[in-house]
């Protein structure tokens, strides 16, 4: 394991104090991280970073017990993974925390999929939905290490066709970037998510409608979540990582009265 | 309409729940129902196992599998519903509450007789299976926390390696 960002000097890890179970990076240059699951592995070449447990406190290591070993941590791409850039951009809440179990719609290759177990942890569960047989085989390539993955290749329009493989859900996260997302991240919500549960959900303007200005199409987003029973909670750009991207939030109201 | 059993498809097997309890009006319903499900203490009275019929082994589990997602009732579920579900006839109608309309249809099929409502016809369906599904581990009570969890991993895998058509193992050769 390369020792850091650069070479000699010292990296100290803190945890990300908003989210429990990110944590960040200070060396040169600081980078979020999350804790490896699957301690020297990188799952898409991404860099790895092992300090001392000694010299971290119980607290950000998710209260696990800490022998007097190495702990190995991820750096997260804010370019590569939406929900890093949504994080960095100033998200308040991302409903994703050690222990949660999480319905993520639009898995691809499951590079972001990994942070997200990385996140949860052990005693957490990632229900990974991928329609694309090709990233869906990099998806079961990455579950194979990664036990808290459940991968799912299988449309994210049908979720009664992965009944038998999903439980109910703490939060929903949603990048399948097609047209009718707020209606697909619904039906889901509907069948899967516990009442006051997470939406995180990743919006690239191009996607919906290319004609419309960016903004125009954020707000007919969320007020098309808002007819899903997902009261919003907040937006945020992810400039300067996407262009005409951003991440909006909610929670799961389900009751109509 | 009164719903009076539904029917819960898991990773573990199918489960067959009586619907004890139910409101007067519409309304209350929703609300009481949304309210309960919540509480395992509350919907553990609004709901009963009459019967859980585990799948014998990982095969059997992904056959069923392909089955439902197809919206297709495998003869062990034909055989669980007529050995637990009453007789339903002209007199006595036994409504069934089924997620899937396809399954709700294949169902229908075999028992002419039996009523199905499904998750589009009825809130109250979606609710109460949502409810099972939330409180699956506790109301299915062979069960240990974490063997559904164990039995979705396992069955995770083999439902989507079939459904990648060319091997999990090879790599495409690219050629430039």
């Amino acid at each position: 394991v390369r020792g850091g960002a650069k070479g000699g000097a010292k990296t100290i890890i803190e945890p990300y104090t908003r989210f429990p179970g990110v944590f960040l990076a200070r060396g040169k240059e600081d980078m979020l991280v999350t804790k490896n699951l699957t301690p020297g592995e990188s799952v898409y070449g991404e860099k790895r970073i092992s300090v001392e447990s000694s010299s971290i406190d119980k607290s950000i290591t998710n209260g696990d017990a800490t022998p007097a070993t190495k702990t190995e941590y991820r750096v997260w791409n804010p370019f590569r993974s939406k929900l890093a850039a949504g994080i960095l951009g100033g998200l308040d809440e991302i409903f994703i925390k050690p222990g949660a179990k999480v319905l993520y719609l639009g898995a691809a290759s499951g590079t972001s999929v990994s942070h997200v177990a990385d996140i949860v942890g052990p005693t957490g569960t990632v229900f990974a939905v991928e329609f694309s047989h090709r990233s869906g085989r990099d998806l079961i390539n990455m579950a194979t290490h990664r036990t808290n993955v459940i991968p799912i290749v299988e449309d994210a329009r049908h979720p009664l066709k992965y009944r038998m493989l999903v439980s109910m859900v703490d939060t929903i996260f949603a990048d399948v970037a097609q047209p009718d997302q707020a209606r697909i991240v619904g039906i889901n919500a509907h069948m899967y998510l516990k009442v006051g549960g997470g939406v995180v959900v990743s919006i690239k303007a191009n996607c919906i409608d290319s004609t419309a200005p960016a903004e125009q199409v954020f707000a007919r987003e969320v007020q098309k979540m808002k007819e899903e029973r997902i009261k919003p909670f907040e937006q945020v750009t992810l400039e300067p990582f996407e262009r005409d991207h951003c991440i909006v939030t909610g929670k799961y109201v389900r009751s109509m009265t | 309409m009164s719903i009076d059993y539904l029917l819960h498809e898991s990773s573990v097997g199918y489960a067959i729940f009586q619907v004890i309890h139910q409101a007067d009006t519409v309304g209350n319903r929703l609300r009481e129902v949304q309210d309960s499900v919540q509480d395992l203490a509350k919907f553990g009275k609004m709901v009963k196992l009459v019967s859980f019929a585990p799948f014998s082994g990982a095969a059997q589990a992904l056959e069923n599998a392909n089955e439902v997602s197809e919206g297709l009732a495998s003869d062990f579920l034909l055989s669980l519903l007529e050995v637990n579900l009453p007789q339903s006839g002209k007199k006595n109608k036994i409504t069934l509450g089924v997620a899937d309309k396809n399954l709700a249809g294949a169902i229908k099929g075999a028992f002419p007789g039996l009523e199905c409502e499904t998750g589009d016809t009825s809130e109250i369906v979606m609710d109460m299976l949502r409810g099972i599904r939330q409180h699956a581990h506790k109301l299915l009570k062979q069960l240990q926390e974490r063997d559904v969890e164990r039995a979705q991993l396992g069955l995770g895998h083999a439902y989507s390696r079939a459904r990648v058509k060319f091997s999990v193992q090879k790599n495409d050769n690219h050629i430039i």
